[in-house]
């Protein structure tokens, strides 16, 4: 084995490179920062490499041109031995290397680690973060499935938002007027050449940063940072009471690191690839088009903000936000590091925390879109049949036929545009009723002129049976008089 | 030789793992879906019943009647609809969304849900009206076969509502009262043809006739105006 060594000595006198990797390795950090708290950043390291692995080995089977990316996801898929396994490692990937960059975000946010003297390294990552979604929505266009066409029309539908140069924009983005092969031969030197090179130098920038200023302290309520005090009180504390990062402080790393690779390969083996979904063809509508999970809440955004606020909100607000997170440490420099002292800032996260997931849930089930096929495929619930008269069994075909499914759920099943008619007869009255298929409104449409008098009938007699077994209907005035009957329970008439 | 069996051994295992994608995943253009369970469950299920065994429309797979209905009626009524009613033309012939293999795919699943011979023996009234009716002799014919459950008017009883109403009557083709006096709709209470009086099976003529005592109550304008005078002004047009 010396012959081994003697290479290895002759490399390094020639390069060099064993002393400073050496001291890399053993740099000291604070005794309570090895701590399971810290291990977000060298996690999302190490998927990014696994995402540069999996990501070559795809590219020597992908084909980036519009008429045969599609096909060559499928033979992956199918014709490659564990091809399926490949991709679906690398779409899981990125899922969680978004999620643990997220993490790691918000466990520097909440340490307090951008303060003082770490403040470019916090913008660093910041632009680590723009650029790791750039990677997700680009990738997502690879796929050039049906999700990926409709991304990328609401993605150049943003862009050509944008005043005066938008039309220009939108053309750079797509290589043309539509979205076609050169869309992805576009999308496809993004996601290969020139983000991964910007990643690859932020990155090392970034650690380079971590080194040369050390990890950050644990924090601790009082200990406040002051820019004349902070660098002596630092190197105080790594003299006093701290470990070499190798062998002391990497285990956390390494088994955390592992265990998000195992769950990483275990999701890819469970869940399996993510599409390709249908071939990107927009003359199939009959189609659900979803963003990737990073990108739903976004997605729920745009379907809720009312279109006068669209354009502001998507252009305006991400300069803002934006440059609130790069302002960040230059406004908060100093002062408290612990998140027990600093209830602002833990509150603006969870805020943010909460709205982002409600978004993402409410992405999941888009109330806000009809279900197309509910008319012809979600069944009448069989209670809602029963003991109804031939009249009332006709107005539930109507109600089916007419689609009003496709926004109204019967049973918890159906669309969810319009608000679930299983009590509607306990709130509306016989003449609402009919006003209100005839009228719509409020996001309805008005069916007037689209039923025929028999259909309207049979329609309101069958939406006039939709009340809770024991619940009586809402009548007006008029029935009551007519039938004289008994004083009815109290119930809203609107 | 270990790593050949290891090899082997991989293979298996991730070829059953179960995050493989399926050999046909859901990348079929919706027009190229020739699988009969799916095909029914996006367009026929929430009318006629999750199986076919009848919802709001009737029901599709009852013995009975799939022994006397032929492919013929099956597909046209598919492909074009049944118009002035609620079901709809599905063929793109009409206007729909489905191919005519999709179609073929469709009658060819109904089919399969009963197997053949199941309604050996039973001989129902024929599926089209073999001999004209009278609405006349069909009052009779209804008095004695329908009035104990729809009353004796016809527009409702204790066990059955109206089957006079004019709505209602607008909206239902005259095969459609003919497959159900002759199916009934076992799953909601009403008896076929053999049931209305236990032991007296209606013949063809007794239910062409009641059918057109049926139709004979239709109305030239049904529906109007609408109840408590609601949506006078706002009274829809015609289609
Ligand atoms: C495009 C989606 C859509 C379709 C299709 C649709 N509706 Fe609506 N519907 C709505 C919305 C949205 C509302 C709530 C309107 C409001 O806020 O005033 C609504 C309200 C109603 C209401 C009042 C419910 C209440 O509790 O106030 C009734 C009744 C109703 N719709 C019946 C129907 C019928 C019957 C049809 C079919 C003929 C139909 N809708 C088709 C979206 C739809
Ligand atoms: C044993 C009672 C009974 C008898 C007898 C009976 N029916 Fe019915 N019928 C029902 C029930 C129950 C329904 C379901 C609708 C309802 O409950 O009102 C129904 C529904 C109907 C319907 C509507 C079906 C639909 O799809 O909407 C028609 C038409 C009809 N009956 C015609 C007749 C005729 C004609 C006769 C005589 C030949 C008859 N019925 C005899 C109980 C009966
Ligand atoms: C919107 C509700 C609706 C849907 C969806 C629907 N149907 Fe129908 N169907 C009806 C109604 C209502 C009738 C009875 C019409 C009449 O004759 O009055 C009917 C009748 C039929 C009949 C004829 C029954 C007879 O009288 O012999 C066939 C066959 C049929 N449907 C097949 C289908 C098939 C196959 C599909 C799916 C591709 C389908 N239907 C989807 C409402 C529907």
């Amino acid at each position: 084995m010396t012959w081994l060594r003697n290479i290895a000595n002759w490399l390094d006198s020639r390069l060099g490179l064993w002393a400073p990797v050496r001291d890399m390795a053993t740099h000291r950090v604070p005794r309570r920062s090895a701590s399971f708290f810290y291990v977000f950043g060298s996690a999302a390291f190490v998927l990014f490499i696994l995402q540069i692995v999996t990501g070559i080995l795809l590219a020597f089977v992908y084909v980036p041109t519009g008429a045969d990316a599609w096909n060559s996801l499928q033979a992956l898929n199918h014709g490659v031995w564990l091809g399926w396994f490949l991709r679906a490692i690398h779409g899981w990937g990125a899922d969680f290397m978004v999620a643990v960059v997220l993490l790691h975000l918000c466990q520097v946010f909440l340490f307090g680690a951008y303060k003082f003297p770490r403040e470019l390294n916090w913008v660093i990552g910041v632009c680590l973060l723009l650029l790791t979604l750039g990677m997700a929505f680009t990738g997502q266009v690879l796929r050039f499935d049906q999700d990926a066409y409709w991304g990328l029309g609401i993605g150049a539908s943003i862009v050509g938002r944008v005043p005066f140069v938008g039309a220009v924009l939108v053309h750079l983005l797509l290589g043309g007027p539509m979205i076609n092969g050169a869309t992805l031969s576009r999308f496809f030197t993004l996601h290969v050449f020139v983000i991964p090179a910007l990643l690859i130098g932020l990155v090392g920038l970034h650690l380079l940063l971590v080194l040369k200023l050390g990890i950050n302290e644990w924090p601790m309520p009082g200990r406040v940072v002051r820019r004349e005090t902070y660098l002596r009180e630092y190197e105080e504390e790594l003299r006093k009471d701290s470990i070499p990062f190798v062998p002391d402080a990497i285990w956390k790393d390494m088994v955390f690191a592992a265990a998000i690779v195992l769950a990483v390969m275990a999701c890819a083996a469970l869940f399996g690839p993510f599409g390709p979904r249908g071939i990107p063809d927009p003359t199939i509508i009959q189609t659900v088009p979803q963003p990737d999970f990073f990108f739903l809440w976004l997605y729920a955004l745009l379907a809720l903000l009312p279109p006068q606020m669209e354009t502001p909100v998507l252009l305006v607000a991400p300069i803002f936000v934006i440059g609130a997170f790069l302002l960040l440490p230059f406004v908060a420099g100093e002062g408290e590091k612990s998140w027990r002292r600093r209830p602002v800032a833990v509150l603006s996260m969870l805020l943010i925390a909460v709205s982002l997931a409600s978004l993402t849930s409410l992405a999941n089930r888009t109330p806000w879109s009809p279900v197309m096929d509910a008319w012809s495929g979600d069944p009448v619930p069989r209670p809602d049949l029963q003991g109804r008269s031939p009249l009332e069994l006709r107005g539930a075909l109507v109600f089916q036929d007419e689609q009003c499914r496709n926004c109204h759920s019967l049973g918890g099943v159906g669309g969810q545009r319009g608000p679930a008619l299983d009590a509607v007869a306990t709130t509306l009255t016989q003449d609402q009723l009919i006003r209100q298929v005839l009228q719509g409104g409020g996001n309805m449409p008005a069916y007037g002129k689209n039923l025929t008098p028999p259909e309207v009938t049979a329609l309101v007699a069958f939406l006039e049976t939709l009340h809770p077994v024991g619940e009586l209907p809402a009548r007006n005035a008029s029935q009551k008089e007519m039938e004289n009957a008994a004083p009815l329970p109290p119930q809203s008439v609107r | 030789m270990l790593l050949a069996v290891m090899m082997l051994a991989s293979t298996v295992a991730c070829n059953n793992l179960p995050g493989r994608p399926a050999p046909v995943s859901d990348v079929l253009r919706p027009s190229q879906q020739t699988d009969f369970a799916a095909l029914y469950a996006q367009n026929c299920a929430a009318c006629h019943g999750p199986r076919g065994e009848g919802g709001a429309a009737i029901a599709l797979a009852g013995p009975l009647y799939l022994a006397t209905v032929s492919d013929q009626v099956l597909r046209s009524v598919t492909t074009d609809g049944i118009p002035g009613t609620p079901m709809p033309a599905f063929g793109q012939s009409a206007g729909g969304t489905l191919t005519v293999q999709q179609i073929a795919a469709l009658v060819d699943g109904i089919r399969k849900w009963v197997p053949a011979g199941a309604a050996e023996g039973v001989r129902p009234p024929s599926y089209v009206a073999g001999v004209p009716g009278e609405a006349k002799r069909g009052a009779i014919v209804y008095q004695s076969f329908c009035s104990s459950c729809h009353g004796p008017g016809g527009d409702g009883g204790k066990a059955a509502g109206s089957i006079v109403d004019p709505s209602f009557l607008a909206l239902v083709s005259d095969q459609g009262l003919r497959t159900t006096v002759i199916f009934g709709r076992p799953e909601l209470g009403a008896p076929d043809w053999r049931g209305d009086v236990p032991g007296h099976p209606m013949t063809d003529q007794e239910v062409s006739d009641v059918v057109a005592w049926m139709a004979a109550h239709r109305v030239p304008y049904p529906g109007q105006p609408y109840p408590s005078g609601a949506g006078k002004s706002l009274q829809g047009g015609e289609r």
